[in-house]
């Protein structure tokens, strides 16, 4: 019995040693090894509405047009120039000689193929809404598309930088389903494998057309846990890591193995408030209450004390770097007793229960912290809180977008990197968008007016007339603008990004 | 022996189909699938559209058994989030979470076999209680606490094992040892009790008064019989096991399927979450099933009992 | 899966069960101050249990007071400690030591409920599935193995899906996963008694079946149910924890062990202490129950196997 025993956990060691797949062959030196919290739901980015297909589509997709890092202007990718015929008319020449991973070459095809899926309404994709105001696309020859639009169409060279280029013939013979699991792209990086919710594996694309990768191997890992994340890096085993907390960032610049870099990033957060009543009637319907959130806050303070600095107050929703930014409107200051008295005054003398659905630590450093540092000032003024965790960041997203997301949650939009007033106000403001909780014809207007003409000067005029108004109506309890902080190996060299897209094909290894 | 196996088939089946069951009744207790599925603004024809679609019209006995016809047969739907196969997703993560739940199991055992044999042969020794606190101390540790701090120790401070992830055997190290700990604990204080109350028993007496040696009685006798209690709480102990290699892979950032369901759960992908925990069930009961023959196998007692 | 798997668990079923349970001759001097530990652990439970219960005026500060002004003061005998916060303020500035007299309420409460609803429902089914008839026993036993098969996590998590995470709703889950423990021993123990010649003599004098069972069966249960009770309160204060940190666990900003535990873990590597304090009130509070649970079963039955 007892040999048999001996033999029986024996076997069991042997079994669990024996099933454990070989390590990859390829060497740590040349490997980038990049991390993220949450995996993407699909490979295929127009999609996807998560923040991180937007960054893995980067490595394995190509954009017609990218943004330069320095100079934060948008210049040519896979479309060399554009020219504007007329006011609703735009023709873009392409780049020859580039190839899809497939070997099939890049043609004005593709760009229509990719523009008609996301465009097709029965598709439902993600991205439509980016594009809407595509009519069509025109094939001219080979290397020239024109397209059509529905109206001026100003920002129409930013949005270049929010599509991938999709293959034709992927699309047509290979289908919707397949491509949500096979990417083929003519980008810098080829997927290799997806082992879902662990890794992505991908080689260096040797026939890239533009610059190559450093690095010949990108891995990029799912780690759930920010403190496995932040070991990680610690000890090597990762290089790159988003998002890590400020309270954090001295543990990592005194380990000797990383540093952190933080950039500004286009990105704003909010709590945003159910003004327009999506998820049932609630006390953020009248406007004095949603004053009186914004006065409760000491949104100052928490800056300095909670996020070390790490923020730029916005006074009604557009980030300081996007343009139409109004620098002359001043954000709410902290004023405690006029909060209770527009309580008091829309009838809660007394306190009021508001419901707030949280999400997790992922795209906003520190959530946990500023969330409890503002409920607790807004508990001064008199809001009773009731707070709703929600652990997974997908599924807030869906409630949102369901119109369930309550009276009051988490909120940060990253304007799709459109470094544009107009990729916040349409997506997050305007009445019966997905994410939208505030309903007022009169932004509607301003909105409609702002993308509608191509005179930069007269869009200006109407971005401050918008925030003004966002901002008198207190439509939703303005936070910051986020700065981003990430954690970075001391081994390779890299540039913290402001649009919030990390791209490991400019990593290069720390020159010794 | 035959007829107590068949025994046992018969319950097994009762259980799996009652597991089943309750799977199925998640789907119909944690929310309307027809809302969650379609777009905020479509219109009540959709709903009803949809609601046919998915069968969802028909009575509840009808459902469960399309369901259940269907998930013998390896196909529990589609993911509504990932929006493949359910049983591929979860096949897919099966094995990660089975190999830590087997490396769990066995660093408990190397753990609490020998402690538990020591403490009870030197009962009411320094020994003893000091293997009886080291017991207390690790049920009183929360797993993921300890995860960390070995993360810490191991991967941040010492350099000698990756922080996380799954691929090579150093990767089981830690998540094994984390595992394992969470289960020794109990798993030693049944050895123990159990090496105590045979030690006691008249044969044992008997093979004493013969003169055999000590460590023949210990090792001939007593051990074998101190193996039924442990082993058949081990098999027990295998779903909560699983609980704990939630938090394990988590931490660890393992892709097991414990990770899978619970994720599936908050996404309210419901065709993942029966296909899940059908699977795990199966699993576990294979397991009860597993040990109680073996128990049956060594102590013939049961099988006329009972 | 029948009567096997109660080896592990049950209490006096084996053949050399000494007879009269609760014996009072145990209950000698001797013995007690073998149990020495078991009373020092009662000492601080008392103690633990009396600052709890005293908070509010034992507390420095309230526990939810936000000063965002003094996040991450170190403990006073620390450099940058401050003496207003004698152990240290947390990542938002509040006061520790409050939130651990605080949380110490919330923890021990969910305990202690959570234990009082499982071991009811455990309690009640495990006498009936002694008692009545086989078919009822094998209902119920058929029932308990179900719930054992059932990941206790995956429940935990489906039923909070539905109701929402609230002190109330972590109750009945903690309570509600844990009661076949209970219904497994106590049914062993009331077949044992079943037999015995008190009950002979019950049923001889034509005692209603509800009669003997309150009057007869259960007081003869009650340190059973003592002794598991006892340990499992550690087990929920632990168990709360893992719920926390799938962030399942009390909401915040209301303190609980388990949940200030959750939060500091991502402060293990520079502010160790927001994490340390109460794993250290966990890990003190579940050695002490665990002692006195020890010690209350060696004194009240020695041979109870747990």
């Amino acid at each position: 019995m007892r040999r048999s025993l001996a033999t029986g956990l024996l076997v069991i060691l042997a079994l669990a040693l024996a099933l454990v797949p070989p390590a990859g062959a390829q060497t740590r030196e040349e490997t980038l090894i990049y991390s993220l919290q949450s995996d993407v739901d699909n490979w295929d980015p127009p999609n996807s509405v998560l923040r991180e297909a937007i960054i893995l589509g980067y490595h394995v997709y190509d954009h017609l047009a990218v943004r330069d890092l320095k100079t934060r202007r948008v210049g040519p990718n896979l479309a060399t120039s554009w020219t504007n015929i007329d006011d609703t008319t735009w023709e873009v020449k392409l780049r020859q000689g580039v190839k899809f991973h497939d070997g099939t070459p890049f043609t004005s095809r593709d760009v229509k193929a990719t523009f008609d899926r996301v465009l097709d309404p029965t598709k439902k994709m993600t991205a439509r809404g980016n594009h809407a105001k595509i009519k069509a696309v025109d094939t001219i020859d080979d290397h020239t598309v024109r397209f059509r639009t529905d109206g001026p169409y100003p920002l129409f060279v930013e949005r270049l930088t929010a599509q991938v280029m999709q293959s034709d013939k992927v699309i047509r013979e290979k289908g919707h389903e397949w491509m949500q699991e096979n990417p083929v792209g003519t980008g810098p990086y080829k997927l290799v494998k997806w082992n879902r919710k662990q890794e992505h594996q991908l080689v260096r694309n040797d026939d890239y057309w533009g610059p190559k990768p450093a690095f010949k191997h990108l891995r990029i890992r799912i780690i759930p846990e920010k403190a496995t994340e932040i070991a990680e890096l610690l000890s090597g085993g990762v290089d790159i890591i988003k998002a890590v907390p400020p309270d954090q960032m001295d543990v990592i610049n005194k380990s000797g193995q990383a540093r952190t870099g933080t950039s500004p990033i286009l990105r704003t957060a909010m709590l945003q408030l159910d003004q327009a009543a999506r998820s049932g009637p609630n006390p953020f319907t009248d406007r004095r209450v949603r004053q009186a959130a914004n006065l409760a806050v000491d949104n100052d303070a928490i800056i300095k004390f909670v996020l070390n600095g790490l923020g730029d107050r916005v006074a009604a929703g557009v980030n300081p770097m996007a343009f139409g930014w109004d620098p002359g409107l001043k954000p709410y200051k902290q004023d405690l007793a006029q909060a209770k008295k527009l309580l008091a005054e829309a009838g809660y003398p007394n306190g009021v229960d508001v419901l707030f659905n949280e999400g997790p630590p992922i795209v906003e450093p520190a959530i946990q912290q500023t969330n409890d540092a503002i409920i607790a000032d807004m508990t001064k003024a008199g809001f009773r809180v009731k707070r709703n965790y929600i652990g997974d960041n997908t599924v807030l997203v869906a409630r949102i977008k369901d119109g369930k997301a309550g009276s009051m949650f988490n909120w940060s939009w990253g304007y799709y990197s459109v470094f544009d007033a107009d990729a916040i106000l349409f997506d997050v403001f305007k009445c019966g968008e997905n994410y939208s909780y505030y309903c007022n014809p009169a932004l509607d207007d301003l909105i409609i007016h702002g993308r509608s003409t191509l005179d930069q000067k007269k869009r200006t005029e109407v971005y401050v007339k918008a925030q003004k108004l966002l901002f008198d109506d207190a439509a939703y309890l303005y936070k910051w603008g986020l700065r981003g902080v990430w954690g970075i190996s001391n081994r390779i060299e890299y540039q913290a990004p402001a649009d919030e897209v990390d791209r490991m094909f400019l990593v290069t290894p720390k020159k010794k | 022996m035959k007829r107590y196996a068949l025994r046992q088939v018969v319950q097994l089946a009762v259980v799996i189909v009652g597991i089943s069951m309750l799977a199925f009744a998640i789907l119909h207790v944690i929310g309307d699938p027809v809302t969650l599925l379609l777009p905020q603004n479509a219109g009540k024809e959709e709903y009803e559209r949809y609601n046919k679609l998915l069968g969802l019209d028909k009575p509840i006995y009808v459902q469960y058994w399309k369901f259940a016809s269907r998930a013998v047969q390896g196909d529990f739907g589609k993911s509504w989030y990932a929006d493949t196969p359910a049983f591929k997703l979860v096949l897919e993560r099966m094995p990660p979470t089975l190999y830590l739940t087997t490396a769990g199991l066995v660093t408990a055992l190397l753990i609490a076999l020998p402690l538990g044999i020591l403490a009870a042969l030197k009962q009411h020794s320094f020994v003893d209680n000091l293997c009886t606190m080291a017991a207390v101390a690790g049920q009183a540790m929360p797993i993921f606490w300890l995860g960390i701090m070995l993360i810490i120790i191991f991967a941040v401070q010492l350099r000698l094992l990756p922080a996380s992830g799954y691929g090579t055997w150093q990767h089981f190290l830690m998540p094994a040892f984390t595992l394992g700990a969470f289960l020794a604990p109990i798993t030693m204080r049944l050895v123990r009790s159990g090496v105590i109350e045979i030690m006691n028993m008249e044969y044992i007496k008997t093979a004493r008064a013969k003169g055999l040696a000590e460590r023949l009685v210990v090792i001939k006798h007593a051990f074998r019989n101190a193996c039924i209690p442990v082993i058949t709480v081990l098999g027990l102990q295998f779903g909560q096991l699983l609980g704990g290699a939630v938090i394990t892979e988590t931490v660890f950032a393992w892709p097991g399927v414990a990770t899978l369901t619970v994720d599936a759960i908050r996404n309210q992908d419901f065709p993942v979450v029966q296909c899940a925990v059908v699977l795990l069930a199966l699993i576990i009961v294979a397991v009860n099933f597993l040990v109680d023959m073996i128990v049956g196998l060594i102590d013939p007692r049961i099988r006329v009992g009972a | 899966m029948s009567a096997v798997n109660e080896v592990g668990l049950k209490i006096a079923g084996a053949p050399d069960a000494t007879g009269a349970p609760a014996t009072t001759a145990r209950r000698s001097w001797p013995r007690l101050w073998r149990l020495k530990w078991g009373l020092v652990a009662a000492v601080v439970m008392l103690l633990i249990v009396g600052v709890a219960a005293a908070a509010p005026w034992i507390a420095p500060y309230s526990p939810v007071e936000v000063d965002i002004r003094h996040r991450l003061a170190p403990p006073a005998w620390m450099d940058r400690g401050t003496p207003d916060h004698v152990l240290c303020t947390d990542q938002i500035g509040r006061d520790l030591l409050s939130r651990m007299i605080y949380g110490g309420r919330v923890s021990l409460l969910i305990g202690v409920a959570a234990v009082l609803v499982s071991s009811t429902i455990g309690v009640l089914l495990g006498l009936g599935a002694g008692y009545f008839e086989p078919w009822v026993d094998w209902t119920i036993m058929t029932l308990v193995n179900v719930m054992l098969t059932f990941p206790f996590v995956l429940l935990a998590l489906a039923v909070i899906a539905v109701l929402g995470p609230s002190l109330v709703n972590m109750v009945i889950v903690l309570g509600v996963a844990d009661w076949p423990l209970y219904a497994r021993v106590i049914r062993a123990e009331t077949m044992t008694l079943r037999e015995r010649d008190f009950m002979t003599a019950a049923r001889a004098l034509g005692m209603s079946h509800l009669r003997i069972i309150f009057r007869q069966l259960l007081p003869n249960l009650v340190s059973v149910i003592v002794v598991i009770a006892t340990l499992q309160v550690a087990r929920v204060i632990i168990l709360e924890s893992f719920l926390s940190f799938l962030g399942l666990g009390v909401q915040p900003p209301t303190p609980a062990w388990g949940n200030m535990l959750g939060d500091g873990r991502v402060y293990m590597l520079n502010s160790w202490w927001i994490a340390a304090f109460p794993g250290l009130a966990i890990f003190i509070t579940t050695l002490t129950i665990n002692l006195m649970g020890n010690a209350l079963r060696d004194w009240l039955d020695p041979h109870m196997k747990l």
